[in-house]
């Protein structure tokens, strides 16, 4: 079973068109979510969360209509908005008593772990943390309550390579047992290179492409140059797409 | 709810606001208008939402398992609870102030029935223009403020005014008599404030449904 299921989300807005967004995410897998600024990216995401709300498409989360079933989904679901700072002259601790109410299956000792694995002092405000660690924080709650789903949006920028590096790896960790999954939107495509295992391609709101890395790579052959590797790296297939004045949906 | 209340009060609510819980002291005041305490109490509110926007409060509650009204919903319950709660913390300095200040209040209305039905009406009255309004964008708290505070302002001035017109002196008395006389004012106020708070937080909520965050 599919962890998230995107089906046809579309989303008009006066001067952008969110056109026929579908793709899935499965268990076990990390999903790049990629596309230049403006692409559609955040709008997809947030109408995930029905923070935008989609003019038609469904959504299905571990199986069920995410319109019908929005709080059971919610438990299960961890996001990180990545840009907004949330709270930043409260305590950690503040937050997390917070926050920690709203789950009944609330783990509190995989908490307690999570803030030792990552370093995180309570002590501490969003204010005093860097940007990699306030995405550790908000990993640390969403596992805490064990979500199976974790929505990331744009986790990785504003990050040096190191923490940066550091975040893969985890997101890579997170996903080894099978049971979870982590669809992350990102336009640093190296980010992708290292950990996804899919890849969806937003450009100018339609997605052109979404499939297993290796299968996607393929799709974008057409964009080889002489002396260019079988297979484009990320970055390449995007930088030549954006570029390229026709546009053609490959076939995958 | 109960979640999205604490979730407020620890973490989206002003240091003003609960400074301005106990602004029911200035019942104290000799040569005061009361009307102010009405004021501070709606003052408190737009800070706090303002330090909600300036956090970003609803992104954070959107992530949260609760349905998009419900954020709205929370908003509204703290809205209410520190309302009603400012007015009841006033209330020992209402019974207090004539032994204190046995002349009465000269500025404005004395501290009665009647006062408390004000209260309640400005505070609906704030309720049921600002929370719509500010749900519209979730994010113009300040214009919201303005158009709530305009006829909020304006029933205050009435209720101080009144307390100067002779023939209605009964309404700035606090006689035992006159205060029942006061009563359907308490009443009316209290009828209207459960309503415009109901009307405006089931406006704010179908607005707040439309808005793309």
């Amino acid at each position: 079973m599919s962890l998230l299921e995107v089906d046809g989300l579309c989303k008009r807005y006066p001067s952008f068109l969110l056109s026929d967004v579908s793709f899935r995410v499965e268990p076990g897998r990390i999903m790049g979510l990629i596309g230049k600024n403006g692409a559609g990216k955040s709008t997809t995401l947030k109408a995930l969360l029905h923070m935008v709300r989609p003019d038609s498409g469904s959504i299905r989360m571990f199986g069920l209509d995410f319109s019908d079933y929005e709080l059971s989904c919610k438990q299960e679901l961890g996001v990180v908005l990545g840009g907004i700072d949330f709270y930043r002259r409260k305590k950690l601790s503040q937050i997390t008593r917070a926050v920690r109410l709203f789950y009944p299956q609330w783990d509190e000792n995989a908490y307690r772990e999570y803030l030792r694995l990552f370093d995180l002092d309570e002590r501490k405000c969003p204010d005093q943390l860097s940007a990699g660690m306030r995405v550790k924080y908000m990993l640390a709650l969403a596992l805490s309550h064990h979500a199976r789903l974790l929505v990331l949006d744009e986790p990785t920028s504003g990050m040096d390579p190191v923490s940066r590096d550091d975040l893969l790896n985890l997101f890579q960790a997170l996903v080894k047992d099978g049971q979870r999954a982590i669809l992350f939107s990102t336009h640093i495509t190296s980010d992708l290179d290292k950990c996804a295992d899919d890849v969806t391609y937003l450009k100018d709101g339609t997605v052109l492409c979404s499939a297993e890395k290796t299968r996607f790579r393929a799709a974008f052959s057409h964009l080889r140059e002489s002396g260019d590797p079988d297979l484009l790296p990320l970055e390449e297939i995007m930088v030549r797409t954006e570029r390229r004045d026709d546009h053609d949906c490959p076939a995958v | 709810m109960t979640a999205l209340l604490f979730k407020d009060l620890r973490l989206t609510a002003h240091p003003a606001l609960f400074f301005f819980l106990f602004f029911g002291v200035l019942l104290c005041v000799p040569g005061y208008p009361y009307g102010m305490v009405f004021f501070f109490g709606c003052l408190g509110l737009f800070f706090t939402t303002m330090n909600g926007r300036e956090n970003g409060d609803v992104f954070f509650t959107a992530t949260l398992p609760v349905r998009k009204g419900d954020v709205v919903r929370g908003r509204c319950a703290l809205f209410v609870l520190v309302q009603l709660s400012q007015l009841l913390l006033s209330l020992p300095f209402a019974f207090l102030r004539p032994l204190w200040l046995p002349e009465g209040n000269v500025a404005g209305i004395e501290a009665n029935a009647a006062y408390y039905g004000f209260g309640l009406l400005s505070f609906g009255l704030f309720n049921l223009i600002f929370l719509p309004a500010f749900y519209r964008t979730a994010y113009q708290a300040g214009r919201a403020f303005v158009k709530a505070m305009i006829p909020v302002a304006l029933l205050i001035f009435i209720m101080e005014a009144l307390s100067h017109f002779p023939d209605l002196a009964w309404l700035d008395s606090i006689r035992p008599s006159d205060q029942l006389r006061q009563l359907p004012f308490l009443a009316a106020g209290a009828m209207f404030y459960a309503l415009a708070t109901f009307l405006g937080c089931r406006i704010a909520r179908h607005r707040f449904e439309q808005v793309d965050l």
